[in-house]
């Protein structure tokens, strides 16, 4: 008897805890969660969106600090900035420049041209990763935003990817791309040179991380505000 | 001047933006572009500047600031409010082109320093618990959402809640805590909770509340001792307290701590050890009077700072001073018993045994007393007993005891010839010296290392009777034997020819703690010529020479 009893209790639990599976569903609003072997189970454009330009913002904040500590600690006195207006291996890629330039491009080309952007950046941060931790003293917040930075762009290029199998009709371009040789640079002997080297590839991934960054909030502003963000 | 690649260009315009500006329209500039600008005059550079213009945006400030009441609390003296505002016009923030942080910053009117509350993304945030007999002033700024610098702020929105209408007029002033209230009550309470738990009978709460203080007290002393002022026995007690500090003693009683001076090698080839003893012994006998006057507790019983001729003089353990030489015995011995009066009384019954024992020994020995090393003391400081043994020798006629010359850093013992072998050891010296720089309490055996010619064939001999070996301090009475064994089997004479000393004594049997049973007889001494005289040879030396 005892035994049926517990059997019965586990039953009535198991329906309870089901039944509050499926009706505590409604209140899940931030991550949809796919019940699994489900086909159609998507993100919403709008929550890819809004996961893109969460990602790009953060690294474009690491990009930053990164390059304010790097310029603190080795560049003071060297000059480099004077010397860093000399273009980025991105420069080959017609980006916008401006306001009015980012709104008159269209929307596939501009998911083209990040993505492209971002592709190029793959191989430069792999090595700066590594590169920068043979730079004398590194500090240690310097070493693991490099690695950070790595590791969220390889996923807000998967998640780009995403959007743009979405958004585009047609076929996906994979065309757009910069390949970057400035591995040596970072592994000249010596140091001021080297030193140059990073600093110059640390202001150019700054100001791509905000190029990156802001196309992503226009096209977010564009394609799901209707430009009424 | 303006760089844009590689080409210095003119400042457009110095007007606009008024004295010492130059001023750039957005013409001039592309936001990704790096620019440099310096300030020159002829050929003189003053100040170069490099930069991008995303990175020194600064936004204009918020517009249209306005504020809403969210409620108000019972009483109507504090009341919430929403601010909101506009994001600056210039700022493209609908098209996502810019995104902006603000800082609201809020004081009441005639106050002095703003609060600040954290930058936050949106445009509106709730004030909470202003007063609503106080009027106050509001301020935001904004600044692009990844840089760290501001605009400027926006002009100042003035909040009064008499215009909503529920101004407090008819409100009572604040009312400040009552903190001097509270205190003197506090203050009253405790005071009487403190004199009712005085005053309880209830012990245990007392006990709880203020715990009684030790009264100072020494272990093992009777307070009554104090009072009665019985100095005597309380010094004694408190000297053999002294001792607890030295943990050694614990084990064996009747061992004395022996000091090695090593630092004195003339002291030694001088006068024999047991002279040094006897004499100093006797000397210290003296100063053992003096030192039992001493309160300091230096004239403890096992003070191991005190050189080792003060064993034998502190008798503040032992009350009897007579210069016997077999009160040195024991006296160290009751020194060391003295170390654990306190743990077990009944030591002095078996030392007493022992004593007998002893002396029975020596005077069988005739003229061999083997201290037992203290394995342990070797780290002490110098050793002084071989003086102490060659006092006790020079005074008297006999020789009981075997000095121990020295203990080496292994904790064994090394004796030297007696009164009689203090000739023998003389003509010793004659022998070629070798390592005597070693340790010269070691002479003996140095000197026997070069009269023993060949000790080859004795190997054997030594390994066999070292089987036997204890490791603890009473070894070197075994390796003794060997040696003796050795020394008596031993065909190769040596050089010089003393008469093998009838003081040593193998030792047959080593009771510890009780100490040792000597056989006079055991050991044949054939050779005459044999220098045996040198006395034991400590085990190091005796393994120094069997390879």
């Amino acid at each position: 008897m005892s035994t049926k009893g517990a059997s019965l209790k586990g039953l009535l639990l198991a329906a309870l805890l089901v039944s509050h599976m499926l009706l505590t569903k409604e209140g899940v609003t931030s991550l949809p969660i796919c019940p699994n072997g489900s086909v159609n189970c998507q993100l919403s454009l709008e929550e890819l969106f809004d996961r893109a330009v969460k990602l790009s913002h953060y690294i474009h904040f690491l990009s930053s600090e990164m390059f304010n500590e790097f310029d603190e600690r080795y560049a003071q006195g060297r000059g480099f900035i004077a010397k860093a207006v000399n273009s980025c291996h991105t420069a080959s890629l017609t980006t916008p420049e401006d306001k009015e330039q980012a709104q008159q491009i269209h929307h596939e080309d501009l998911l083209n041209l990040i993505l492209g952007v971002l592709r190029s950046w793959n191989d430069p941060l792999i090595h700066l990763a590594s590169e920068v931790q043979r730079i004398k003293e590194a500090p240690e917040t310097i070493l693991w935003k490099a690695v950070e930075i790595e590791e969220q762009n390889k996923r807000l290029l998967e998640g780009m990817e995403k959007i743009v199998g979405r958004v585009h009709s047609g076929e996906v371009e994979n065309d757009i791309y910069t390949p970057w040789d400035g591995l040596p640079s970072l592994q000249l002997a010596d140091e001021d040179s080297r030193l140059f080297a990073f600093y110059n590839l640390l202001h150019c991934l700054r100001r791509d991380s905000h190029k990156i960054d802001n196309y992503l909030k226009v096209l977010k502003c564009r394609l799901i505000h209707d430009n009424n963000c | 001047m303006f760089l844009n690649e590689e080409d210095w260009k003119e400042c457009p315009d110095y007007i606009t933006s008024g004295q010492n500006s130059c001023y750039f329209n957005a013409s001039y500039t592309s936001v990704w572009t790096p620019y440099c600008v310096q300030l020159a005059s002829k050929n003189e550079v003053y100040d170069k500047k490099c930069f991008s213009v995303d990175e020194i945006v600064l936004p204009d400030p918020p517009v249209h600031l306005n504020w809403t009441l969210l409620n108000t609390s019972q009483t109507g003296i504090h009341g919430d409010i929403q601010v909101r505002w506009d994001p600056p016009p210039t700022a493209d923030v609908r098209k996502g082109w810019i995104t902006l942080e603000y800082e609201l910053q809020y004081k009441e009117v005639n106050e002095t320093k703003w609060k600040e509350l954290k930058p936050r993304l949106s445009t509106m945030v709730p004030l909470y618990s202003l007063k609503t007999a106080r009027d106050y002033e509001i301020r935001i700024r904004s600044r692009q959402r990844t840089s760290e610098k501001f605009g400027e702020f926006s002009e100042i929105l003035y909040v009064s809640f008499s215009q909503i209408g529920i101004g407090c007029d008819h409100c009572t002033e604040e009312v400040e805590f009552p903190w001097f209230l509270v205190l003197v009550f506090g203050v009253c309470g405790l005071a009487v909770t403190v004199i009712s738990i005085m005053l309880s009978k209830q012990p245990r709460l007392k006990m709880l509340i203020f715990p009684p203080v030790p009264v100072p007290r020494i272990k093992g002393i009777d307070p009554d001792l104090l009072k009665k002022g019985k100095l005597d026995e309380v010094n004694s007690i408190l000297a053999c307290h002294d001792n607890y500090k030295t943990q050694l003693y614990s084990d064996d009683l009747w061992v004395e701590f022996i000091e090695l001076d090593i630092e004195d090698p003339d002291e030694k080839n001088r006068a024999s050890d047991t002279d040094r003893l006897l004499s100093e012994d006797h000397l210290k006998s003296h100063s053992s009077l003096g030192a039992k006057d001493d309160d300091s507790g230096r004239a403890s019983c096992c003070e191991p700072d005190i050189p080792e001729t003060d064993f034998s003089a502190s008798d503040t353990c032992d009350a009897t001073s007579d210069s016997d030489q077999f009160k040195k015995a024991t006296e160290k011995e009751e020194d060391l018993l003295c170390l654990d009066r306190q743990d077990n009384d009944e030591s002095l019954p078996s030392l007493a045994n022992t004593d007998p024992q002893r002396r029975h020994r020596n005077s069988q020995s005739e003229n061999s007393h083997l201290w037992a090393p203290f394995g342990d003391s070797v780290e002490s400081p110098p050793l002084s007993v071989h003086t102490q043994i060659s006092n006790q020798n020079s005074l008297a006629s006999t020789d009981f005891y075997a000095q121990v010359s020295d203990i080496t850093p292994a904790g064994r013992v090394v004796l030297s010839p007696g009164q009689k072998s203090k000739l023998g050891r003389a003509q010793h010296e004659g022998c070629t010296e070798q390592n005597f720089t070693m340790d010269n309490t070691y002479f003996c055996e140095a000197d026997v290392k070069k009269c023993i010619a060949v000790t080859s064939h004795e190997e054997n001999e030594p390994h066999v009777q070292e089987q036997g070996y204890n490791e603890d301090a009473y070894f070197t009475t075994e390796s003794l034997t060997t040696t003796v064994a050795n020394l008596g089997a031993s065909t190769a004479a040596p050089p010089s020819s003393e008469m093998p000393v009838a003081d040593y004594t193998s030792i047959h049997i080593v009771q510890s703690p009780q100490g040792l049973v000597l056989n006079a007889t055991a050991l044949p001494v054939p050779d005459k010529e044999f220098n045996v005289s040198c006395g034991y040879v400590s085990t190091d030396q005796l393994n120094k020479i069997m390879p």
